[in-house]
């Protein structure tokens, strides 16, 4: 739909070129696509291994309650069944976590949400697994489930650290400032599942030296075999993590709560153990987004400039910590948005309830806050009977301002373009010339919506997010690349989750070393880690590390050369093969260079370091910055309050087009997950217990709800800072979007709209 | 022997020089435990293997009655859609299957004074095409909003209503034609019984009865089904309304679905609007006709709870959603 554009807009500022057919800025394909398309791309839930078990874990139907009996024997007497692991039979630590090992690998005494896992079977069979696992008798004394993130401050504990996972008073100028005209708002964000459209799947093959192997699709696999191995107790070379193909992952995928009781069950048994989880079991297992609270105050001057903003941010964190701390930090410094604000008071607190566990997804923190700022946007348009837009240019960041946090803006900000870019695209046309059968209304193709109730409504929204982990974080990957018989790899641990990284790598090796054919090896940890797929991470330290080592085998290679003729090497070049100098008096191939060598190298690449943020909130916390603007336009049947998203007009400061095909489908991917978020994904809970866990109740964008994406604008300033100056794409998009599409339908129906998603009843207005 | 793990995320092909995973047993199979094809052990087709000991594929209704009755724990399967998808869940383990997917004499339609008699084993996407809509339109709309494509391939009509779900499409269009379902019970024994009795459970299917054919008047006149969703793909449906008019009978006849375990007939307010219509000129109404139609079914519908001052917003906004329906249905079949 929207390829052509993407590839004609980096040409915008720039003479018309033909794109490249490999290197960078080539619209090189994925390798895998044409596997993924016809559904032979092997996933970890292809895994086969002879003589192999089937795992099931037994989860608590309570979201709170004190364990205080377990009693497996008869599931572990049932015919087939080989293995049956409690809290009891874990050998190593007994918790796990990401930053706080606050989370039992199986709930021992308490359990803290619905879902969380008691026990694990091994059978012979998927069923027989299951029915066992069914077949253990838990005795739970029901306690009453905190559910109500403002009523956790108060609550008896929910575990020994306490219910306050994290808390940021950020203040960042004069508290006594104000302005003339005030504008105030409660917000809501729901609760968005990363629905990787493959449910967890992995295998666990026991070693002969006593370790164990896990094969599953992994994003941090590192990190995951940290965990995996103090839990089984043993040293981190006796666990290896090998990453099998990604079925779509905009969170962290097959997280420490699936492989360590298959890893313990592998362990047990001494087979190889399958676990392929159900959707009902993905839902309940993995990390959520945080729902969100959020009171905002913003204090302008009558001309719409911003004076200060005063904000209460509360997240949801669920039942244990993981990730939260980060969410909350990404809130905070980013809760008065891509705007400038001479004094900023906000405070956030992320809090530990018994609903679903929260951690990383695509946009965390971010997100929940665009919604927040933007609506608070139109609020103050609205007071002053101002154009949304305008208001918005009014205050808008660039580069060199600051942001609350006292961090300066040193990367390129274009936010102002961006949005100047939305705003003058030409609006979709009505759809008045075609025949009315053929309109798509909000409802759908055969449903109820009439022209008549039909309102459109536009709106705008800027976000911001940033790249890499913050606040200290050290982020650092390494890359190998190898070139023999004219061809290279890459072995880098960088996780292609769909996300692009091995075309990427591809397309630095072709540009480096003018190599056509470069393969990416896959994934194990026994490569030098390369951090969590996540952030823009992969593009932008792990991209860095194959350029550098790329670029050291070019030296290798170049090196006797020059010295033979007496040039330096960067007069000689590589293109289809073939070295030439700059003259034109050498001339040979890569092949005839190598002379039969291998040439290897090896590199890391290290951003600069990040501080935490102090008890004010302030600290320069973040590597680098990405900024987007989005102009939604939407269909509101006023009646019914069906929401249909009719176009996202997208402007994004990219830093660099690396791979314009790859980049509008990232972009596209993202404004989707984002129409989502505001339209109908929320994992809807009643009093900490998860309904309708399955793809009916939680209703995904399909085709029909996914809008015309139209990527006007791909601005290219090239961060300094970060390898080819590119930008992380994909998040960015998707913090973007469900404010812009909640300004939209604000716009349509002029009802405030303070709750994501957006539930039909909030889009009903009187014609 | 090398090992013939082939997981490159992005390359298929090996890659020799490469360190390889130690483990030489791992490879690719499929979900069903079975290494890379899908023939294997008696049984193992899905992840539930106890789930049916015993399949049978009658070519007649008589013959599926028969293997029902020789089996009485067995379970009739037509479509699938969603007794699979239980088995596969493990909520439901039927000792056997009768499947009734080979049973021609269900899977078209014939007319017979005055009605159309339906197969039970008309498909959606067969409901949905323009023939068939021709004849009843209001179930070749419903037919068409049930659903993505692969679901509709696959779903019949016969098992939308013995699955009974609130929200099934077709059902408020069947409720409003006041259809009746033909059964074939064991002996060649035929019953007929009102499509509304079953729903409402005031008559059950027997043992080893099947529901053979739909009995469905053939009105000649406007029908509209109108289907309120959460999203703009194919999603169940949150309120659906059917309306059809009777010029024989001088009737409006409508039903609310999705709202309730059954469908919904709005007795009164159809009566009222009937006596409202011109049949034997224009038939049009004034718009606050219509209006007050909407409001009279929306208020039959969704009642006012005893000792309740004001009704939760989400119940408002519901009879919001089947007034506006009901309306625009009535409309459009006026129109």
């Amino acid at each position: 739909m929207s390829n052509d554009a993407a590839i004609a807009a980096p040409a915008v500022g720039g003479p018309e070129q033909a794109p490249p057919a490999h290197g960078l800025g080539a619209a090189l394909p994925q390798a895998d696509v044409r596997a993924k398309t016809e559904g032979t791309f092997p996933y970890a839930s292809d895994l086969w291994a002879e003589g192999l078990l089937w795992a099931a874990i037994l989860r608590s139907p309570h979201p709170h309650a004190r364990i205080t009996a377990v009693d497996t024997s008869a599931a572990a007497g049932m015919p087939g069944v080989r293995a049956v692991v409690t809290h009891a039979d874990v050998p190593g630590d007994a918790a796990y976590g990401r930053g706080v090992a606050d989370r039992p690998v199986f709930a021992s005494d308490i359990v803290r949400h619905h879902g969380e896992a008691i026990a694990a079977v091994a059978a012979d069979h998927p069923d027989t697994a299951r029915l066992a696992a069914a077949a253990i008798t838990v005795e739970y004394e029901v306690l009453e489930p905190v559910t109500d993130p403002e009523k956790a401050f108060a609550a008896e504990p929910l575990h020994p650290d306490g219910n306050l996972i994290r808390h940021i008073p950020l203040s960042y100028g004069d508290p006594e400032a104000g302005g003339e005209v005030v504008v105030e708002g409660l917000y809501r964000i729901g609760r968005q599942d990363p629905a990787p459209i493959g449910a967890e799947a992995g295998l666990a093959v026991p070693r002969p030296d006593g370790g164990v192997e896990l094969y599953t699709a992994s994003t941090d696999p590192h990190t995951d075999r940290d965990l995996a191995a103090a839990c089984f107790g043993l040293d981190s070379e006796r666990v290896k993590v090998v990453v099998t193909g990604v079925p779509g992952a905009t969170g962290d995928r097959e997280d420490p709560g699936f492989q360590i009781p298959l890893g313990l069950l592998a362990l047990r048994t001494g087979c190889p153990v399958k676990l392929a989880a159900t959707r009902e079991e993905s839902f309940l297992g993995h990390a959520h987004r945080h729902p969100t609270l959020l009171r905002y105050r913003h204090h302008a001057s009558a001309e719409g400039r911003l004076l200060k903003v005063e904000a209460q941010i509360l997240l949801d964190a669920g039942a244990y910590a993981d990730s939260s701390s980060e969410s909350l930090a990404a809130a905070v410094a980013f809760a008065c948005g891509p705007y400038v604000v001479p004094h900023a008071f906000v405070e956030g607190w992320a809090v530990r309830t018994n609903n679903p566990p929260s951690g990383h997804m695509r946009g965390e923190g971010a997100l929940q806050v665009c919604a927040a700022y933007e609506a608070q946007m139109d609020k103050l348009a609205a007071k002053l009977g101002l154009d949304p837009a305008e208001v918005r240019l009014r205050n808008v960041l660039a580069t060199g301002d600051i942001l609350p946090t006292g961090q300066t803006v040193t990367c390129p900000a274009p936010v102002a373009e961006l949005l100047r870019a939305v705003r003058d695209v030409p609006l979709p046309p009505l759809p008045k010339d075609t025949p009315e059968a053929a309109w798509l209304l909000p409802g759908g193709p055969e449903g109820a919506g009439e022209p008549g109730a039909v309102r459109r409504g536009v709106g705008y929204a800027l976000g911001m997010v940033h790249m890499l982990g913050a606040e200290g974080t050290d982020e650092v990957s390494t890359a190998t690349v190898k070139v023999q018989d004219g061809a290279a790899t890459v072995i880098c641990a960088a996780v292609e989750t769909g996300q692009g990284f091995s075309t990427l790598a591809r397309q630095i090796v072709q540009e480096t070393l003018g190599i056509e054919e470069v393969r990416v090896a896959p994934v194990d940890t026994d490569q030098p880690p390369a951090g969590p797929a996540a952030h823009g991470r992969h593009t932008w330290v792990s991209g860095g590390a194959v350029e550098r080592a790329a670029k050291m085998v070019r030296t290798q290679l170049l090196q006797p050369l020059a010295h033979q003729f007496g040039m330096s090497t960067e007069l000689l070049q590589i293109t289809d093969g073939k070295i030439t100098s700059y003259d034109g008096v050498l001339s040979t191939t890569v092949t005839e260079a190598m002379d039969g060598k291998e040439l290897w190298a090896t590199a890391q690449c290290r951003p600069h370091p990040t501080e935490p943020l102090d008890d004010h909130g302030q600290g320069d916390a973040f590597v680098g910055l990405a900024f987007c603007a989005i102009r939604a336009v939407v269909d509101v049947d006023i009646e019914l309050g069906s929401v249909r998203v009719v176009e996202m007009a997208v402007a994004q400061d990219v830093g660099r087009v690396l791979n314009p095909a790859q980049l509008a489908t990232r972009i596209e991917a993202g404004v989707t997950q984002g129409i989502g978020a505001a339209l109908t994904e929320n994992l809807r809970t009643a009093r900490g217990l998860v309904r309708h866990p399955d793809l009916t109740g939680y209703a995904l964008p399909t085709a029909l709800d996914a809008p015309d994406i139209r990527i006007v604008r791909l601005v290219e300033e090239r961060d300094v800072v970060a390898p080819f100056g590119a930008k992380a794409a994909s998040a960015v998009p998707v913090v973007t979007s469900p404010a812009a599409v909640a300004a939209a339908v604000r716009a349509a129906t002029g009802r405030p709209v303070n709750r994501l998603p957006i539930r039909p009843q909030a889009a009903v207005a009187t014609p | 022997m090398r090992p013939s793990w082939t997981s490159a995320p992005d390359r298929p092909e090996d890659v020799p020089e490469l360190p390889r995973p130690a483990c030489e047993h791992v490879r690719y199979g499929n979900t069903n435990g079975q290494p890379g094809h899908r023939e294997g052990a008696a049984g193992l087709t899905t992840h539930a293997p106890h789930a049916a000991q015993s399949v049978t594929l009658p070519a007649s209704l008589d013959e599926a009655v028969a293997a029902l009755t020789a089996m009485p724990a067995a379970v009739p399967v037509a479509g699938g859609t969603d007794l699979m998808a239980a088995v596969n869940k493990g909520r439901l383990r039927p000792a056997g299957l009768v499947g009734l997917g080979r049973i021609n004499e269900i899977r078209g339609w014939q007319y017979q004074d005055g009605h159309a008699l339906l197969g039970a084993g008309l498909t959606h996407s067969r409901m949905g095409r323009p023939d068939f809509a021709a004849l009843i339109p209001a179930l070749a709309a419903a037919a068409r909003a049930a659903g993505p494509p692969q679901i509709r391939n696959a779903g019949t009509l016969g098992g939308n209503i013995v699955t009974a779900a609130p929200t099934g499409d077709t059902l408020p269009v069947l409720a409003a034609l006041e259809a009746d379902l033909v059964i074939a019970g064991p002996g060649g024994t035929i019953r007929e019984v009102p499509v509304s009795h079953l729903l409402a459970g005031r008559e059950l299917l027997g043992p080893a009865e099947l529901v053979g054919f739909v009995r469905v008047p053939l009105l000649h006149a406007p029908q509209v089904f109108l289907k309120a969703t959460g999203r703009t793909g194919p999603g169940r449906a949150t309120a659906s309304v059917a309306v059809v008019l009777d010029p024989a009978r001088r009737g409006v006849r409508c039903a609310v679905g999705a709202i309730a375990p059954m469908p919904l007939r709005p007795l009164e307010a159809e009566r009222w609007i009937g006596s409202l219509i011109d049949w034997d000129g224009e038939r049009g109404l004034a718009p606050e006709a219509l209006a007050a139609f909407g409001e009279y079914v929306a208020a039959a519908c969704i009642p006012d709870q005893e000792g309740e001052e004001q009704p939760p917003p989400a119940v408002l906004h519901l009879r919001r959603v089947v007034a506006a329906l009901a309306r625009r249905a009535l409309g459009r079949a006026l129109s």
